[in-house]
């Protein structure tokens, strides 16, 4: 991207800039103020071309993270961070002040969240090169099967259907019951907007529940007694099961073993997803850009693990007397309900009320550095 | 390989809907001529621009993936000139514009030119805070205004207003691989002007002189006055959360801002209070020295850049957005309402139109069903799939007709 001073004998701002550009690239940690201190600069400051401060604390990150192999480092600083944000900011110091363009910075000033930016553009990338892993292979449909379709909680419905399929159950066919599963309406809500992470995109996590909960109603795929009744309206009452107890499940659709459950996604990574997803909008069309999430960068993520999101206590009068109303509506209209009708009500679980941007840059750094020794 | 690039850049509100519509309608002119304009429609850049920045745009990203680099491919593949343009380039950072005029053969033998056009920010500012407006905002001309003197720069508003507007900057990042003489900056004369003037710069800029094009304008982005600007301002803040962005861009900006309230021109203008004329002065004042001292190609006067004097002499004869007349924002207001009930009459017939023709073909279907032959097969159908054997056979005979119509 630029043309980079290379640290010099005569000791101007923009080698010293170019000389922590290289201290950078080779692996080096110190950040921008001590580099600056302990490498005075010339009287005569010339504006250098180098990356923008940014990137170049991102690569400072990751090589505190791990050792940084060069061809990342060069798309590290070679980055521009997608969307709507700050320009690339030059290093304070390294440059004469302008009377225009934004002012420089000391790089260990930016905030995460616009180091969460260039990492997420990187990962974005990564995950478009890596495409989709080679399908699994789908037995065909047995002859003798319950017919059923599962909704409700979005990662629950997901993963019981791809169990399912796996073992030559599809849903859909003539006559299927329609199981609407459901989870504590907390449980519910983060399931809800991770799914949308992981799909057509979301607001942050906190937006979202603030505004909900100022709103007052559910959005229609958290309020379960919206889904059975929009399927009983179709199939009829008596084919909608709610079903609040996972251990009722595997019996009306036929099976023996329980269905599987999605593997979880901490806070952090669900945040991640969310952010790597808004760059994949520009790098996939949709139906491409959901299964890379799904399929490529969820097992990444799921496999570190960390603290779940939960429902900011904030929230949980609202979400309990929102909760209570499903309950009734659902009992009201006389659908089976499998378990206990409470499950609906919101519970207090361990984990985190939002994502934290320490934690998803360090997220973001382990990834990018995983990619590495692939 | 073009010979030739002409790529411009913006900045947004200095005719460039003007300028791509001339485009756009003129491709075939411009063909014959050896020009190349490569667009299905006249804001069709739009797209590429969102690609190469990685930009999201409320959903439209989705149909821009990979828009940048088909672009260029066919620039590439054009022997001749090409040009391109779209105003929201104008924030692209270094690496981005460094990646574009790689991609479109800088370089590698294309002589690519640079055109940035400008207009003075006395008219600049009110103008972007009222495009922030007829996009959602809800913030006051005050707090806009706050928010792009903060030297920080570090709120969406900010740094996306700086990002298009601050022309040293612009040129800086698009225009630090380029020569001097390649960099063409086009100045929007000032207000009240020949009306072609503007015209005629462009078409200096990118060499169209002499090309018998259609001048005639069709695409225009309309302003609103202080009333009307205000009025939108509050149906933000009163319909945002209920109003999703697919019924809010035809139905607020289109119906109401564009085709309603931009005929009221009656109503006082949007203006630059007359406090921030001097910083206005300041700033201005260093941008022009700068490009002066850098020896880009302008073509028209940057004294155009410095703006009007303020038309109010003192902040009590200023036409304050944020404390409208409420007379005049009640007037506008009863226009907008018009509009909105004309909209829904004409939905309600439109409503009703379908109803009747839905019920027509209901009628005819049902027609259809009362046939005896239609009634005979029905019972068969029933009778054949009430039991297992019945199934299997409609399964043979759906195979030997041939015809992919299962049950559903």
């Amino acid at each position: 991207m630029t043309a980079m001073h290379a640290a010099g004998a005569t000791g101007t701002a923009a080698d010293v800039a170019g000389s922590w550009v290289e201290h950078l690239r080779a692996g080096g940690t110190t950040p921008w103020r001590s580099w600056r201190e302990s490498h005075p600069a010339g009287p005569a400051p010339v504006p250098p071309v180098v990356p923008g401060a940014q990137q170049l604390e991102l690569l400072r990150r990751c090589n505190l993270a791990g050792p940084v192999p060069a061809p990342l480092a060069t798309r590290v600083l070679e980055a521009s961070a997608p969307g709507r944000g700050r320009p690339d900011l030059q290093l304070e110091g390294a440059a004469e002040r302008l009377a225009f363009g934004p002012p420089p910075v000391d790089p260990a000033d930016l905030p995460d969240d616009e180091l969460i930016r260039v990492a997420a553009g990187l990962l974005a990338e990564d995950v478009v090169a890596d495409g989709l892993p080679d399908p699994h292979h789908v037995p065909g449909a047995r002859w003798f099967r319950t017919r059923y379709r599962v909704t409700g909680d979005p990662l629950l419905a997901a993963a019981a259907r791809r169990d399912l399929t796996r073992r030559g159950r599809p849903p859909g066919g003539r006559g299927a019951v329609v199981l609407v599963l459901g989870a504590d309406l907390g449980q519910l809500l983060a399931d809800v907007w991770t799914d949308r992470c992981l799909a057509d995109g979301a607001p942050a996590w906190s937006d979202w529940v603030d505004r909900l909960a100022r709103r007052g109603p559910l959005p229609p795929r958290a309020d379960l007694a919206h889904t059975a009744a929009s399927w009983a309206a179709r199939v009829g009452r008596d084919r909608v099961h709610v079903v609040l107890d996972p251990a009722a499940a595997p019996r009306l659709v036929g099976v023996r073993r329980a269905l599987a459950t999605p593997t979880p996604l901490s806070a952090d990574a669900t945040e991640l997803s969310r952010r790597v997803g808004q760059v994949l909008g520009l790098l996939a069309v949709p139906p491409a850009r959901a299964d890379l999430l799904e399929h490529t960068l969820r097992p990444r993520l799921a496999a570190v693990g960390g603290a779940p999101l939960t429902l900011p206590a904030r929230h949980q009068r609202w979400a309990r007397l929102r909760a209570v109303r499903v309950q009734k509506a659902l009992l009201r209209a006389g659908y089976p309900v499998h378990g206990d009708p409470d499950r609906l009500l919101p519970v207090l679980r361990d984990g985190v009320e939002q994502p934290d941007d320490a934690g998803v840059l360090q997220l973001a750094m382990r990834l990018l550095l995983e990619k590495r020794s692939e | 390989m073009s010979k030739r690039v002409l790529l411009h850049v913006g900045t947004p509100k200095t005719g460039t809907s003007y300028l791509q519509d001339v485009l756009f309608r003129n491709k075939r002119v411009l063909t014959s001529a050896g020009i190349l304009y490569p667009a299905d429609r006249f804001d069709a850049h739009f797209l590429a621009a969102l690609d190469l920045m990685r930009l999201p745009w409320g959903g439209l990203e989705a149909e821009a993936v990979g828009a940048w680099d088909r672009l260029a491919e066919q620039v590439r593949r054009h022997d001749g000139t090409a040009i391109i343009s779209h105003e929201i380039l104008a924030t692209a950072s270094r690496a981005q514009a460094g990646r574009a005029l790689a991609s479109l053969g800088h370089g590698d033998g294309t002589e690519v030119h640079l055109v940035v056009s400008a207009r003075d920010l006395v008219r600049q500012i009110p103008a972007e805070w009222q495009e922030n407006v007829k996009h959602r905002a809800g913030l006051s001309f005050r707090a806009f205004l706050d928010q792009i003197r903060d030297p920080e720069r570090s709120t969406r508003i900010a740094t996306w207003f700086w990002g298009v507007q601050e022309l040293p900057d612009i040129l800086n990042r698009w225009g630090h691989e380029l020569p001097p003489e390649q960099i063409h900056v086009v100045t929007v004369p000032p207000a009240g002007g020949p009306q072609q003037l503007l015209w005629k710069r462009f078409s200096i800029a990118f060499g169209l002189d002499g090309l018998d094009l259609d001048l005639q304008a069709e695409r225009a982005n309309p302003s609103l006055g202080v009333p009307e600007t205000a009025l939108v301002r509050r149906i933000n803040r009163a319909a945002n959360h209920d109003l999703g962005p697919s019924d809010y861009r035809p139905l607020v900006r289109e119906l109401l801002a564009h085709q309603t309230l931009s005929r009221r021109t009656r109503s006082p203008r949007l203006a630059l209070p007359p406090d921030l004329h001097p910083w206005v002065a300041e700033v201005t004042g260093s941008w022009t020295a700068e490009i002066e001292q850098r020896g880009y190609d302008v073509v028209g006067d940057l004294a155009d850049l410095a703006g009007a004097p303020p038309v109010a002499a003192s902040m009590a004869d200023y036409a304050d957005p944020d404390a409208p007349d409420e007379t005049e924002v009640a007037a506008a207001g009863v226009d907008a309402i018009k509009a909105l009930l004309l909209e829904g009459a004409r939905l309600r017939h439109s409503e009703e139109r379908l109803r009747q023709e839905l019920h027509d073909a209901q009628m005819a279907l049902e027609r259809a069903y009362l046939r005896p032959t239609y009634r005979w097969r029905e019972k068969t159908y029933r009778r054949l799939t009430s039991s297992r054997a019945g199934r299997g056979l409609l399964k043979v005979y759906r195979r030997v007709r041939g015809r992919s119509s299962r049950t559903a």
